[in-house]
């Protein structure tokens, strides 16, 4: 087979699957087939790199496969720090917010360990898959902006919130500390010096990435609002009628129940 | 209203100061500059507004039932993704503005569509640490008694 079609098939569809899933579920029309196509396509994306082994592009899937288990972890020790709290609804064991406090520092040390250590994702001919170096300065410096922001947040806008943000302002240092390390130390495959490089490209993606989305909702925004002033006003409808005006009374009172005191 | 603007702008300088911090601390170890990050800029500039203006496209089409489906709206925005592709095909293919290290117009398109993939997913799992983090913040602290019942 044509190797364009191969890489057609195996991975450009089926990423193309993901959104549509995406836009089925969220708009209700049909969510568990969205759910499902979406899963398909995102399964079928991660696997890629066995599928069609032949295409460059298949890096990202196989990346994507790697990183799913520390996201996970992730995500679950965040539930459990979220819900092991205090919240109105879905209130979980307070030793959630322990046991997910522990998942999420060691989500961040697989991480650590993936460039450092030996489990780097390693791709094909026992290459490092290029795209690890584009996503773990992306990642870090992210976490860090987003941490500072949060942190500011809380203090500026939440009442007694300093301590909060105290943590907040931690856990972007904490951030910043593993970004400078990696900045100086060499990782298990890779050097300090290309991390140096792509961290100057991952701040150019993050920029480029913020703008890029604005400019389409500003756009976005335009088309709408020009097409909404070209719409003629809506005429006023005409008041009630005395007929009209009985009727709805003798609705109200029919409905109007209860003894007096 | 007088109070919120300079919370504003504490906001995005907290948010970019130090994503700036570490690329002068970068300049420093280093002393080069990478003129790779200014066409990676311009790539994830073209390619993420594409690509928003797709998943744009699609929430026109899949929302739109209560407004029966206007066509204008639709037009207007497939013309605007028009002027994101013809501008990308202009930067990269005629005067290799943008080209990167890939053989031609194609292969930087798709390597632009992979690169945006993964540095989409590096953004959304910090954004769900340092989001998390926050909300596990505000639900830590034990509940506060406002007043004493008499």
């Amino acid at each position: 087979m044509n190797p364009m079609l191969e890489a057609a098939i195996w991975f450009w569809i089926p990423l193309c699957f993901v959104p549509i899933g995406i836009w089925l579920s969220v708009s209700g029309k049909s969510k568990t087939l969205g759910t499902y196509i979406g899963a398909i396509g995102l399964l079928l994306v991660m696997i890629s790199s066995w599928t069609v082994p032949s295409s460059d592009s298949t890096a990202g899937g196989h990346l994507l496969l790697a990183i799913v288990a520390p996201t996970m972890l992730l995500a679950y020790g965040v539930h459990g720090m979220i819900f092991g709290g205090n919240v109105p609804v879905g209130r979980l064991d307070p030793t959630a917010r322990w046991s997910g406090t522990i998942a999420v520092f060691v989500s961040i040390a697989i991480f650590c360990l993936m460039h450092w250590y030996s489990f780097t994702p390693i791709w094909r001919d026992d290459m490092v898959n290029p795209y690890w170096i584009v996503f773990l300065p992306t990642f870090l410096l992210f976490a860090t902006s987003l941490s500072s922001a949060s942190a500011v947040a809380l203090a500026t806008y939440g009442e007694n919130r300093f301590s909060e943000s105290l943590k907040l302002a931690g856990l972007s240092v904490l951030m910043a500390g593993i970004a400078l390390c990696a900045m100086i130390f060499d990782g298990h495959r890779t050097t300090a010096d290309e991390f140096r490089d792509y961290l100057w490209l991952s701040a150019a993606d993050i920029f480029g990435t913020i703008f890029g989305i604005s400019l389409a909702i500003g756009v976005f925004a335009v088309v709408i609002w020009s097409y909404e002033k070209s719409l003629p006003i809506p005429e006023s409808s005409p008041p009630p009628t005395k007929e009209e005006i009985k009727h709805v009374v003798s609705i109200a009172v029919s409905n109007i129940g209860g003894e007096e005191e | 209203m007088k109070e919120s603007s300079p919370s504003w702008k504490l906001l995005i300088m907290a948010a970019f100061l130090p994503i700036l911090v570490l690329v002068a601390i970068d300049v420093s170890l280093d002393s080069t500059f990478h003129p790779e990050s200014f066409k990676r800029f311009g790539n994830a500039v073209l390619t993420t507004y594409i690509v928003m203006g797709l998943i744009l496209i699609g929430n026109l089409f899949f929302y739109a039932d209560s407004r029966h489906r206007p066509s204008a709206p639709f037009v207007g925005m497939t013309f605007a993704l028009a002027v994101g592709l013809i501008m990308a095909w202009a930067l990269i293919s005629r005067d290799e503005l943008l080209l990167e290290a890939n053989s031609g117009l194609r292969a930087q398109m798709l390597s632009n569509v992979v690169h945006l993939l993964v540095s989409g997913a590096a953004m959304a799992v910090a954004s769900v640490l340092a989001i998390g983090a926050t909300f596990a913040a505000i639900t830590g602290r034990e509940r506060r008694i406002l007043f004493e019942e008499e």
